[in-house]
């Protein structure tokens, strides 16, 4: 029985079938996968943390270092294995070019080892301990995923060339979320370039027993060892190493739920609207005697099977996309040891997902209970209070046509019905608006400012050549004889030693030159104007721990110099770590000159390009706007995609959600339906009806969601900036299509989907639904 | 004397062809301007059907209906909805009312729809109907806060709302007792006194006895007729002595 009873109600409603199966099916996709990621990861990560030996325990430390009182202590502490301290040379990253790129834009802090002699090894792609040969270089494993370099590309290191023999994986270090990136050279070339930059230390040890972690760490800190630096353990190299993928997995999570979430709507509509349809037949079946668990199991039996086919297809869709998202956990930390299980995870995911929609659809099934089989033979239809609207009467309304004042009073006096379709569309208003507002934001010109860039047309940036302040001098002659050119600024970026509080010696990139000529927007405080003020760039600032006002100690031309922080900007460019100041300085050479410059007529740019990129060689000459492209085009980019696909979801999930509710409502009122009919309304007119309540709630939720967007979506959208060190942010709305263009697409979508759910409506059996 | 409503040959059958059950089996009625018309027949015998056949709320199988002259056959779906609105009236058995507006709202509803220039005008004739029909004070309770009965005078105001030419009724006294359906009947009487068409569909012959004609069916076919004087308000027992005495003869 049960077997016909699924076939015809899914024959009956084949759209609205298919289209929660397909949900269904997303959702266990989403859920195998991520069961089979959790899997893979945990023990990829395990097996890579067993071959490289990952140490317990790690000190960094910068600054003078006492090896024997260190091994003093390792052979007095008895839970200690084994005791080493690694090298590792700091080296500015604008020093080191991988095959064509340099990495003076690279957010790492790039440095130097030699391979470890005990544990803490560096392996490569499958899974060994790297020897390495004179002249040869491994790079981390991150710059073969961001293609900056290939097995055989020329690499340089201050003057010394090398040629990258193969890429490595760093238990340490792999991690996006690890500042720091170890490269991997010989004894020898290490030897070479260890006057290029400054050296730290990696104070690391193994314990014997790794539970008693915590005592040893309150051991090394009670000694009063070296610890100019931070210290990490073994759980937060974990951590880190599993944090990316992991993070990756909690989306795929929170966006299965948003589907099962969905799916549930898609359950709920359309059992609601079933349950109408059928209500005198349950109020007979009542009546002769049978159970409500038997009821029950006549409603469920169809959502069985929706919930066994729609797992059943997601598990499958899960294996073609799993090989994608594994990709990255077999590049960073190569096979897993326990693959095998991870399909059975799969499983228990999809089972997790069938079950979780039985449980809802008995849920929602449980209403039978309370149905009176008395009322439901008389009436056929569930009996609802209305609630409220009740000053709104018809006979004082002399404003909006008849129909329309139906819907808003429909609507005003069943708030609760429509609640949930007022949160989804709320929902979809949200995420139509957000990423397209982000997206125009980071597009638009002046967000430039924002990432340390002044509003200028041209860049011409002179780096690695040999005498940067004569080459700028000789830049500045041609561009002051060029009446074209309205303004323009020298900025010439140069490394000072910066003592800090500990009375140690950093180093800090300061970009020198009149930066009131093209300024920046300043998060807090303003630019340098005095020789005795600095600005700092937020991510500076965060790792000086320096505010406005704070001063700050400088050496330049040998002598002390104490400047005092005038402001704080948010920069994106190397590294996002700089810092601008006025004073005057000829000792330290430069790292690199930018000469930026504003023309009288904004249609000369492109030409101009062309004319200084070929008088002047060793000046990289560029557009503007062509440099914030290469900067962060392709996030740009991919922040667009985004907007554009999450505006076809939020439509897709608006016509859905509305077309399932407004069959549910024709259902729930074919009473009310019947009795106007009966009085002379018309087919049009129940379209105008029904058109006017989605239309009604739909502009809620349009106001509502633009108004969290432009709220909690900017917060969102700003924390989201902030990775890339933008502090002050806000939305640059554009409102063509924020206020206009999106609003349109939505009542579009919903008015489609109210007219295709309502069409049933004119067509509805007077005499069959008003006779008792 | 003019017919409002003239019913030919009409036969309105369910279920597939061969295997088909007629519920109006080829009956045939008229109804004249101004008639109080009653159609009587145990449960089953098309009497319900018949009378939504002859608003046009249904449709038929085969056969004809005029109604002023217009076969609803060839009339749009906007077109019946039309007539139903400015013709016809209705009163049913359960009040058919729409839960989410007060009494006065339900009854102007019909006379609303595209019409609210006129709304004064509307709820006016809705309060002299509701006064008439003894409910003034009743616009603005909810429909759940009133009694059948009154809920049925409410039903007849909404009916009369467009001066119909014919109202039809399907057992509208039929969820009421005997004392709340004879007043029922006493308004419906002074309606058609007013000149408005009757035609009701009742088991009861107490609610036959206030009309002209009495229609029996049976099976689906005009089994027999009784024509009695226009009511004058006396003898309602003995009128409705002569119903039940036909009914029996034709053996209903």
């Amino acid at each position: 029985m049960y077997n016909r009873i699924i076939r015809n109600d899914m024959f009956r409603n084949k759209a609205i079938t298919l289209a929660t199966i397909l949900f269904v099916a997303a959702a266990a996709m989403l859920v195998s996968l991520a069961a089979i990621l959790v899997v893979n990861l945990s023990g990829a990560l395990n097996t890579l943390m067993k071959q490289a030996e990952t140490p317990h325990f790690m000190q960094m430390h910068k600054g003078e270092i006492d090896h024997a009182r260190l091994t003093a202590f390792a052979e007095q502490n008895s839970n200690i294995d084994e005791f080493q301290v690694v090298e590792f040379l700091n080296i500015d990253s604008a020093r080191i070019s991988l095959g064509d790129h340099t990495l003076a834009n690279s957010v790492q802090d790039n440095g130097f080892s030699v391979q470890s002699s005990q544990f803490d090894y560096l392996l490569d792609l499958d899974g060994n301990v790297i020897t390495v040969s004179d002249g040869e270089l491994y790079v981390p494993v991150n710059y073969m995923k961001d293609n900056t370099a290939r097995i055989g590309n020329k690499a340089a290191v201050g003057g010394k060339e090398f040629i990258v023999a193969g890429f490595l994986r760093d238990s340490q270090m792999n991690s996006s979320l690890a500042s720091s990136k170890r490269f991997l050279v010989s004894e020898t070339d290490f030897a070479e370039i260890k006057d290029l930059g400054s050296m730290e230390y990696l104070i690391e040890f193994r314990l014997k027993d790794l539970s008693l972690l915590g005592a040893f760490e309150a051991a090394y800190t009670s000694a009063s060892l070296e610890a100019n630096g931070p210290a990490v353990t073994y759980s937060l190299f974990t951590m880190m190493n599993a944090l990316s993928d992991g993070m990756m997995i909690a989306v795929i999570l929170l966006i299965s739920m948003l589907v099962v979430v969905i799916a549930f709507m898609c359950i709920r509509f359309t059992l609601l609207a079933k349950i109408e349809e059928d209500y005198r037949e349950i109020g007979v079946m009542k009546a002769i005697g049978l159970r409500v668990s038997d009821i029950k199991k006549i409603y469920m039996a169809k959502y069985v099977a929706i919930a066994l086919i729609g797992s059943a297809c997601g598990y499958a869709l899960s294996f073609v996309f799993k090989g994608v998202l594994l990709e990255n956990i077999r590049l960073y930390m190569g096979e897993s040891e326990h693959a095998s299980y991870a399909d059975f995870f799969g499983i228990i995911g999809i089972l997790l997902v069938s079950l979780a929609i039985m449980a809802y659809v008995n849920g929602v099934l449980r209403r039978f209970r309370k149905i009176s089989a008395a009322e439901a033979m008389r009436f056929g239809i569930s009996p609802e209070k209305p609630a409220g609207a009740k000053p709104i009467t018809l006979s004082g309304n002399r404003l909006i046509n008849t129909n329309i004042f139906l819907g808003i009073k429909d609507v005003l006096s069943r708030k609760k019905l429509y609640a949930t379709m007022l949160a989804v569309l709320v929902i979809s208003a949200f995420i139509i608006i957000v990423p397209q507002n982000l997206h125009n934001t980071i597009s638009s010109k002046s967000f430039i400012q924002y990432m340390g860039i002044g509003n200028y047309d041209l860049r011409m940036d002179i780096q690695q050549a040999d005498n940067i302040s004569e080459k700028v001098a000789e830049l500045e002659k041609t561009i002051k004889s060029d009446n074209t050119i309205s303004k323009y600024a020298v900025l010439t970026t140069k490394t000072f030693k910066m003592i800090t509080e500990g009375g140690l010696e950093e180093n800090i990139k300061i970009e020198l030159g009149d930066h009131s000529i093209f300024p920046i927007a300043y998060a807090e405080g303003t630019a340098p104007r005095s020789e005795e003020e600095i600005a700092l760039s937020s991510l500076q600032a965060d790792e000086m721990g320096k505010k406005v006002g704070d001063v700050i100690t400088v050496v330049a031309e040998g002598k002390e110099k104490k400047l005092q922080v005038s402001g704080i900007y948010s920069d994106i460019t190397n590294g996002g770590k700089t810092a601008k100041a006025v004073f005057a300085d000829d000792s330290a050479d430069a790292m690199w000159s930018i000469v930026a410059a504003e023309l009288s007529d904004k249609s000369l740019i492109g030409g101009k390009v062309s004319e200084y990129a070929g008088s002047i060689g060793f000046a990289k000459v560029s557009n503007i706007n062509e440099y914030v492209k290469q900067t962060f085009g392709s996030t740009i980019t991919s922040v667009g995609q985004a907007s554009n696909a999450a505006i076809i979801i939020a439509l897709i999930i608006t016509i859905m959600v509305t077309l399932l509710f407004m069959r549910m409502l024709i259902a729930k009122d074919k009473y009310s339906i019947a009795v106007m009919k009966a009085f002379g309304f018309t087919s049009s007119d129940f379209k105008v009806q029904y058109a006017s309540r989605a239309v009604f709630v739909l502009i809620i939720g349009i106001a509502v969601g633009t108004l969290l967007a432009n709220t909690l979506g900017e917060l969102l959208a700003g924390a989201v900036i902030s990775f890339f060190g933008v502090t002050t942010f806000q939305f640059e709305v554009d409102p063509v299509s924020a206020y206009l263009l999106s609003p349109f697409m939505l009542i579009g979508s919903v008015l489609i989907a109210t007219i295709a759910g309502t069409s049933g409506a004119g067509q509805l059996n007077i005499s069959e639904h008003i006779k008792e | 004397m003019n017919k409002i409503i003239i019913g030919e040959q009409i036969v309105k059958a369910f279920g597939e062809a061969g295997e088909s059950r007629h519920v109006l089996d080829g009956v045939s009625i008229d109804i004249n301007e101004g008639e109080f018309v009653a159609i009587m027949g145990p449960s089953g015998s098309g009497k319900s059907t018949l009378m939504y056949a002859l608003s046009g709320t249904d449709g038929i199988t085969s056969g004809k209906v005029l109604v002023q002259g217009r076969d609803l056959s060839a009339a749009s779906d906007n077109e019946l909805a039309d007539m139903r609105r400015t013709t016809m009236g209705f009163v049913f058995q359960q009040p058919t009312m729409l839960r989410n507006l007060n009494i006065l709202d339900n009854i102007i509803l019909p006379s609303m729809r595209n019409n609210r220039r006129n709304a004064a005008r509307i709820v006016e004739k809705a309060r002299a109907l509701m006064k008439r029909t003894g409910i003034a004070e009743l616009e603005k309770r909810d429909i759940t806060q009133v009694s059948g009965g009154q809920l049925q005078r409410a039903g007849i105001c909404r009916a009369l709302m467009n001066s119909p030419k014919i109202i039809f009724g399907d057992e509208p006294t039929g969820a009421l007792n005997s004392k709340s359906a004879q007043e029922i009947m006493a308004i419906l009487s002074e309606i058609n006194a007013d000149g408005t068409a009757i035609l009701l569909v009742t088991h009861d012959a107490k609610v036959a006895a206030w009309t002209d004609r009495v229609m029996y069916m049976r099976d689906g076919r005009i089994a027999g007729e009784l024509r009695l004087s226009k009511f004058d308000g006396t003898n309602i027992e003995g009128r409705a002595q002569k119903v039940a005495t036909r009914m029996l003869e034709i053996g209903i």
